[in-house]
């Protein structure tokens, strides 16, 4: 299947700084659901801005959607990309949620009859429904975060890119605003999403890129990431604690053929199998 | 464009004088600036403050100031030449004086405030200069804030366009629409923010009389130096002005 998204050779630094992002090479297919992690610094926002053109790449570096993000303007981009900014408050200024939700859509040049619903829609999905009428400036911190969720997912865009969506939210929230992110995701949205924490990322990533100090050190699927923790410990980087505790107790083994444990479930289903396995033995 | 006065941290001796003798030089550079009107001294009197800024290798990050105000000088030059009752030479001459004298004075304080912490502004204004603290704290973050201010612009500038909203619509009257969907965002964060300062400064002890502070910054020799040179500067232009030299009549 053709990339989605597609990174050729992408170097960049500020206008007056060092170079912050340094040869990145990234290819991802429709449907992925990519973790993107590393330090504070690391240059993270700075490589998914350059997806919706809010940093410009040089012509030819960047693909999204077919489209070369050097040359196209970023409220065409914004058609193939919905992007989730790290601070709400930058683009709250309706004086209700539903009208800031409903903003976006207008500017797509939706019908009424077609923004409401999923004005709506996009409320619920975000647990936000009750609050519909409300000014966005009388709510929580965490809750304007949500009106912005829903204002970009309103848009539908086939890649949605959410820079820390679940910074300041709480353990409800955090759950609630992933698993409508993994939802978008089975529907076949392509999901590239920023965080610190990792229980999300094992959670909900197929696939985590690792960029430190503007270069990646480690791409793949999760588990195989999560396996490489010396690697990891360069960007300081810890996987979940169940991992770790699982990758120690497997050390002793084999560690490339031994499972790599995301989850407390799977943990649990391990050292089942491993004590059946145990008994079976200790009957011979 | 965002780096427009603020400080800009580099090791220059520049940056090393106290704050009194770069704001003494700031202001002789005024008034020389207003002594003559005769473009070839407001020249040399330019280049002599772009040197100062080269010495405190801030040019390069003042250069897009700097060019925004040489295409603001060209217009005055151009209203001069529009509006000016005489002779076409003299509108000219005069146009091109009053385009450098905004320029050097405008740069001088750039480059003063580029190389300057506030905190030390602050500090000289009130210990030395005896002017009242809450004012010149007003003052100074008010100025502190207009980096940060159009910062927040671009932000929220992304923010908008990210989702569809046509501020780089090549059409004018779209353009200036979708602009209102930057402003009022920028204007609740600016007071949210203000808000938010005055509670962090006032749980902090902000009011509290008899402060103290953390650093003074020392006068040194080349301070001395720094004064010196510029008072003999401003009594030299008085100088050559009353004998009719780099004034044109
Ligand atoms: N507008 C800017 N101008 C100059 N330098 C910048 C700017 N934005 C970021 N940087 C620098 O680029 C580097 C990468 O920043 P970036 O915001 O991409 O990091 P990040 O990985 O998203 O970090 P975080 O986890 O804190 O969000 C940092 O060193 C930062 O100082
Ligand atoms: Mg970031």
């Amino acid at each position: 299947m053709n990339p989605v998204i597609k990174i050729d050779g992408l170097s960049f630094g500020y206008e007056f700084g060092d170079s912050v992002l340094k040869d990145i090479y990234l290819e991802i297919s429709p449907g992925e659901m990519v973790a993107l992690v590393g330090q504070n610094g690391a240059g993270k926002t700075t490589l998914v801005k350059h997806l919706i053109g809010l940093l410009r790449p040089p012509a030819g570096k960047v693909r999204v959607a077919d489209l070369d993000v050097a040359n196209t303007r970023v409220s065409k981009l914004s058609r193939q990309v919905g992007y989730v900014f790290q601070n709400p408050d930058h683009q709250i200024f309706h004086d209700t949620v539903q009208a800031e939700v409903a903003f976006g859509l207008n500017n797509l040049g939706l019908p009424r009859e077609e923004v409401e619903p999923r004005v709506t829609a996009a409320l619920s999905d975000v647990g936000l429904e009750h609050l519909a009428n409300e000014n966005p400036q009388r709510l929580s911190r965490g809750q304007r975060q949500r009106v912005a969720l829903a204002s970009v997912l309103a848009l539908r865009t086939p890649v949605i890119v959410l820079d820390e969506p679940t910074t300041g939210q709480d353990y409800q929230e955090r759950k609630q605003i992933m698993a409508l992110v993994e939802q978008l995701n089975k529907a076949g949205h392509t999901i590239v999403f920023i965080t610190h924490d990792m229980s999300l990322v094992a959670h909900y990533a197929s696939r985590v890129v690792v960029l430190c100090q503007g270069q990646i050190i480690l791409d793949g699927d999760t588990r195989e990431v999560f396996r490489q923790t010396d690697k990891l410990a360069e960007s300081l980087l810890l996987p979940p604690q169940v991992t770790v505790l699982a990758n120690q107790l497997n050390e002793p083994l084999n560690t490339s053929v031994s499972p790599v444990i995301l989850s407390v479930d799977e943990m649990q289903e391990y050292l089942q199998r491993v004590r059946e396995v145990k008994r079976n033995g200790a009957g011979d | 464009m965002a780096r427009v006065i603020e400080y800009i941290y580099r090791d220059s001796i520049i940056h090393q004088l106290n704050p009194l003798s770069k704001l003494a030089w700031a202001l002789g550079v005024m008034v020389l600036a207003l002594t003559f009107n005769d473009p070839y001294y407001l020249l040399a009197l330019l280049i002599s403050v772009g040197l100062v800024g080269l010495t405190g290798r801030v040019m390069k990050d003042l250069s897009g100031v700097m060019k925004g105000l040489s295409i603001f000088a060209l217009i005055l030059v151009l209203l001069q030449v529009v509006f000016y009752h005489g002779a076409y030479r003299e509108a000219v001459t005069l146009g091109i004086a009053m385009g450098l004298r905004m320029m050097t004075v405008v740069l001088s304080f750039l480059v003063f405030l580029s190389t300057t912490q506030y905190k030390d502004i602050i500090l000289v204004l009130t210990e030395k200069m005896k002017l009242p603290y809450d004012y010149v704290f007003m003052f100074m973050t008010s100025l502190r804030f207009v980096p940060t201010f159009l910062n927040e612009a671009i932000q929220v500038g992304y923010a908008q366009q990210v989702r569809g909203c046509p501020i780089d619509s090549g059409n004018p009257w779209r353009k200036m629409k979708a602009y209102i969907a930057v402003a009022l965002p920028l204007v609740l964060i600016s007071l949210k923010k203000a808000e938010r300062l005055a509670i962090a400064m006032e749980t902090r002890g902000y009011g509290s009389n008899n402060r103290t502070y953390y650093k003074e910054p020392i006068i040194s020799t080349l301070d001395y130096f720094v004064i010196f040179l510029v008072v003999v500067l401003i009594i030299g232009a008085i100088i050559l002005r009353c004998k009719g030299l780099g004034v044109l009549h």
